[in-house]
């Protein structure tokens, strides 16, 4: 038998109705965490392929989100330190100062651009909670559980990844202007 | 308190993270300061940003296919299910053809020890009729001698008919006065 051995009939059913809820959130939190969108699809896919893997071992009525969440977040960061040592985060080239538009649905886009930008200069674990809070919603002490750390550790982070994504968009604003 | 010291309260206020305990200290230093409230407007304007980041349905529909794709390469299919049993059961089979003819044609050749590296390097060229232990029949006239040291070890050279493979096993005698 395989890895991926299964013994439940339907089992295959469930598991797909379950990436079905969830592959866009385990998706969007790849991309975000790694910026890439080829890396994060591989991320997501190893998640979803361990799911499968444990998928008769886990806890149904406590929710599959934040066992996802949490290999995701794993994953990610296995790699992003893998890919770490072509091209770093803190190597990413200095973006350029978006152009003044006429339009307000492309200034809105190039701000969008800015933070995506911004967002991956983060370290890996500030950038991990500002994601899970503020992209997918999660209150400080879910996350918490899933990043493994306490809440006010999650809060400073977040605090933290706040402030710098916000100095990041505000210098290259300022160079714009 | 200088607005360095609101920044970490205020980022944590304008997402909704600050303790209930803080939250009038934070409201009450924004009233009367517009830089820090300009900071929070800031700070919110990027959660919404950060927010709105696009995700393709492409990618979505692209993951989703290739997890089902690994997952009926790995076990679904019968065909997936048993794939490990018949390579074992071809590799039995590989194993039975290449060997057992060499195997059926196995001779026994004994030599004496002392000949090994002669009949070592006769072998390659050594036709595959079997050869006479002779040493034990060297030593017949002997047989009664009592307290005799033990004999050499005896070479048993097994010849293939493949004149690469060449098979030599090595036996030890029993002492001559048995």
């Amino acid at each position: 038998m395989t890895a991926y051995a299964r013994e439940k009939p339907g089992e295959l059913a469930a598991f797909e109705r379950i990436m079905s809820q969830c592959e866009r959130r385990v998706l969007r939190v790849a991309l975000r965490l790694l910026n890439n969108p080829q890396d994060a699809q591989d991320a997501a896919q190893e998640v979803f392929l361990r799911l499968y893997k444990n998928f008769g071992n886990l806890n149904e009525e406590r929710g599959y989100e934040p066992w996802l969440y949490r290999v995701t977040v794993n994953v990610c960061h296995d790699i992003a330190r893998g890919r770490r040592h072509s091209v770093g985060l803190e190597e990413v080239p200095e973006p350029q100062a978006p152009q003044p538009d006429a339009y307000s649905g492309a200034e809105r886009a190039q701000q969008r651009e800015l933070i995506r930008r911004g967002l991956s200069r983060l370290g890996g674990k500030e950038r991990a909670a500002l994601v899970l809070r503020d992209v997918e919603g999660l209150s400080t002490g879910e996350v918490a559980r899933i990043l493994g750390s306490s809440e006010n550790t999650v809060r400073s982070q977040i605090s933290t990844a706040r402030l710098k994504l916000r100095d990041f968009t505000a210098r290259l604003v300022r160079r714009r202007s | 308190m200088s607005c360095s010291k609101f920044e970490t309260d205020i980022a944590l206020y304008a997402g909704g993270d600050l303790p209930p305990g803080s939250i009038a200290r934070v409201e009450a230093h924004l009233c009367e300061c517009a830089d820090c409230r300009a900071l929070a407007d800031e700070l919110r304007t990027a959660q919404v940003l950060l927010g709105e980041l696009p995700l393709e349905e492409a990618m979505v529909a692209q993951v989703h296919h290739r997890v089902l794709a690994e997952i009926g390469r790995a076990d679904l299919s019968p065909r997936g299910a048993l794939a490990p049993l018949l390579a074992l059961a071809a590799a039995l089979l590989l194993a039975a053809v290449l060997f057992w003819p060499r195997h059926h044609a196995l001779k026994e050749v004994a030599v004496a020890s002392g000949a090994a590296s002669h009949a070592a390097a006769a072998s390659h060229a050594a036709p595959t009729v079997p050869l006479a232990p002779r040493a034990r029949h060297h030593h017949d006239h002997h047989r009664r001698a009592p307290a005799a040291p033990p004999g050499p070890p005896l070479l048993v050279q097994f010849v293939t008919d493949d004149p690469n493979i060449v098979i030599y096993w090595l036996v030890d005698q029993k002492p001559q006065g048995d």
